[in-house]
């Protein structure tokens, strides 16, 4: 793009072809321009200085400081140009970042970078200062991620929420369309496929009693160790099987807290032998004195079903030396309860849970446990 | 408009398991579980959610007709989910400013910037897929005049201008943060670790189940985790605190992906049941009562 423009120069000799003497002529022109015409504190450009000014040794009349013009040299690269109309990608104003800076009385540093000559939109807009955007849709509150938002003592979001949903009106781009009741469809679909019936869906509570039920209900050791109906080929008929159909490795994966300890290197199918329950090895509580369920459903069932909190419990003595001790554990969903409870500890999730093992550190205190061979 | 198009999803048979190195599946695995980990943590203390039926099957039909994956749909309503919940923080906060400023014209703004959110809230909403969409392949990303084309039909005269600076929006407005997780990542990354162990229930069979579930959970999201919660308090009417404080189970993704693969495998094959969900247990230490749980919540709510 050439700067310098077609425009008329309305003070411009006629020139002889070959000879160059524009340049030189023009600066002389607006110095005398600028000293006899125009006032020091105007700010109108003059016409002819709209050329590239990176160059230039003085600083551009406009920008200089009346009141401190200790910084004669100073040179403005964007001088003139924040001044004129700049059309930038979509049609919109080119401006310079802050425009009134330069423009203030505010004494520039010589070392202070130039600004871009073509700030474009987008950042126009992220720099847009908080103030300006005050009511618009988008202010963004300082530091505010995705994540959590900071503990709002904000009244009635949740119930501003549930008012946009209700009252948002969509249009009705996808008539005739029931996502539902389709998903609906194909799950009945699929029973009548793989079953001919719609099963009772009481099984699914049923079936996850323990495997021993009249026993134990639920023994907490029960859930702190793989169930020993996994690795029984009375359970799974052709698991066995399979897998060395497969002749893969198996991922004995345990994410879990303590409860589900790596049972790695299970040697064979056959149930696992010795004291009942197994050995599970120390795994260091984060707190060394609490135990605590995995989930945060699980904790806030606990919370909720039992009058008090999981008391706290001592250091466990390294499993196999002494008595197992019987651990603290959330009641079960299927057995009797007490009234639910509004008690509320400080947050649940500051407890440990289900990762609290995945995210330490040391590997040696949980790791996954490698793959077994069939 | 043009009508509903069918989809152009991905087959089951796309879908390949098996076929990554054990190491790589522990990687991940450990990675899911440590995200899940800081998910649930920072879930403490949010207040309300923005997933409500319509809109979320609006987000699926949308996906579907612009031929998006699966994953890009879930992510699409995630990213809503969290802009909206970041517009009414930002409104509840202006709010808060302006009744300290000067009591009178509060009423007004406040009306004002709801009706701001209403008007705006379709763009916000295509914004959102195809922010999704680019995080998906490049190859199907939507452009600006599908997105334009398709305001158009619905009346809506945006102009290009306002959609880009709409997507500015909602990326500022997160903090350029809008690779969420999913609760698919969860549910394929079990499934694999399943297949690895020797699951009786193919992996590809419960696939297909599970992305009909995790549909269905998306769009009665509320009724489920009501249905869980009312499970979790024996059936009483739950208080406002126990509802805030059950935001922390709504996500857990961990827990919600072995809730879809237990399900699916009832639905699938229920004598394999049980087998499935010790390992699942096995895998994720999560209670054999709360999968159970979890699942019969989501199989009520399928069959209702």
């Amino acid at each position: 793009m050439d700067p310098r423009g077609p425009a008329p120069q309305p003070f411009q000799q006629p020139e002889k072809l070959g000879r160059v003497r524009r340049r030189k002529t023009r600066r002389e022109r607006n110095e005398a321009l600028v000293g006899s015409r125009r006032p020091a504190s105007r700010q109108d450009p003059p016409v002819a200085s709209r050329e590239p000014d990176v160059t230039r040794q003085k600083p551009p009349v406009a920008l200089r400081n009346p009141v401190a013009p200790a910084a004669p040299k100073l040179v403005v690269i964007t001088q003139s140009r924040l001044s004129r109309e700049h059309w930038g990608l979509f049609s919109h104003e080119v401006k310079s970042l802050d425009v009134a800076r330069l423009l203030s009385s505010r004494v520039l540093e010589p070392g202070t970078p130039p600004l871009p000559t073509r700030p474009s939109p987008s950042l126009e807009s992220t720099q847009e200062p908080a103030p300006q955007s005050r009511g618009k849709e988008n202010q963004l509150p300082g530091g505010s991620g995705p994540g959590p938002p900071s503990p709002p003592e904000l009244p009635g979001m949740g119930q501003l929420l549930q008012e946009l949903q209700c009252h948002l009106i969509l249009p009705q781009a996808f008539p005739r369309r029931n996502l539902v009741q389709e998903a609906r469809d194909t799950i009945v679909g699929t029973l009548q496929a793989c079953h001919g019936c719609v099963p009772d869906l009481a099984l699914v509570l049923r079936d996850c009693q323990p495997p021993l039920p009249g026993t134990k209900p639920r023994d907490p050791e029960g859930r702190r160790m793989t169930p020993s109906w996994i690795n029984s080929p009375e359970q799974a008929p052709g698991e066995g099987q399979q897998r060395r159909r497969r002749g893969a490795k198996e991922l004995n994966f345990n994410m879990g807290h303590a409860s589900s300890t790596p049972t790695a290197h299970r040697a064979s199918l056959a149930p696992p032998r010795g004291p009942w329950p197994p050995p599970l090895p120390s795994l260091p509580s984060p707190s060394g004195a609490t135990w605590s369920p995995p989930t945060a459903f699980d904790l806030l069932k606990s919370i909720w079903l039992v009058a008090t909190p999981p008391p706290p419990r001592p250091p466990p003595p390294p499993r196999g030396i002494g008595p197992p001790q019987p651990l603290p554990q959330p009641p079960s969903p299927l057995l009797c309860r007490t009234s639910a409870l509004d008690w509320s500890p400080s947050p649940p999730a500051s407890l440990p849970s289900l990762s609290w093992v995945v995210a330490q550190s040391s590997p040696e205190a949980w790791s996954f446990p490698p793959m077994r061979l069939y | 408009m043009d009508g509903p198009v069918r989809p152009r999803l991905v087959s089951v048979s796309d879908f390949q398991f098996g076929a990554v190195a054990t190491e790589t599946i522990e990687d991940a695995l450990l990675h899911l579980a440590q995200q899940n980990e800081q998910a649930v943590q920072e879930a403490v203390g949010r207040m309300g959610s923005f997933r409500e039926t319509r809109i979320v099957e609006f987000v699926f039909l949308l996906s579907e007709q612009w031929c998006l994956e699966k994953s890009v749909s879930y992510q699409a309503v995630e990213i809503l989910e969290r802009f909206m919940v970041k517009q009414a923080e930002n409104m509840c906060r202006q709010a808060t400013l302006q009744l300290r400023d000067n009591e009178k014209i509060a009423p007004q703004n406040w009306r004002a910037l709801k009706e701001q959110l209403f008007n705006k809230f379709i763009l916000r909403l295509v914004s959102c897929v195809q922010l999704a969409s680019k995080l998906s392949f490049h190859y199907k990303i939507i452009g600006n005049a599908t997105v334009l084309n398709f305001l158009q039909a619905l009346g809506y005269q945006y102009t290009k201008e306002e959609l880009l600076e709409s997507e500015l929006d909602v990326l500022k407005s997160l903090n350029f943060q809008i690779n969420l997780p999913t609760p698919l990542a969860y549910v394929e990354m079990l499934l694999e670790v399943l297949g690895y162990n020797g699951c009786l229930v193919p992996a590809t069979q419960l696939h297909a189940t599970c992305l009909t579930l995790l549909d269905l959970v998306y769009l009665l999201h509320e009724p489920i985790y009501e249905s869980l919660l009312r499970a979790s308090i024996e059936n009483s009417t739950p208080s406002q605190l126990q509802g805030e404080k059950f935001t922390s189970v709504k996500e857990d993704f961990m827990l919600l992906a072995v809730g879809i693969i237990a399900a699916s495998a009832f639905i699938q094959n229920h004598e394999c049941w049980r087998q499935v969900v010790g390992h699942l247990q096995s895998i994720t230490g999560i209670a054999l009562g709360s999968i159970a749980e979890f699942s019969y919540a989501i199989l009520t709510h399928s069959l209702a």
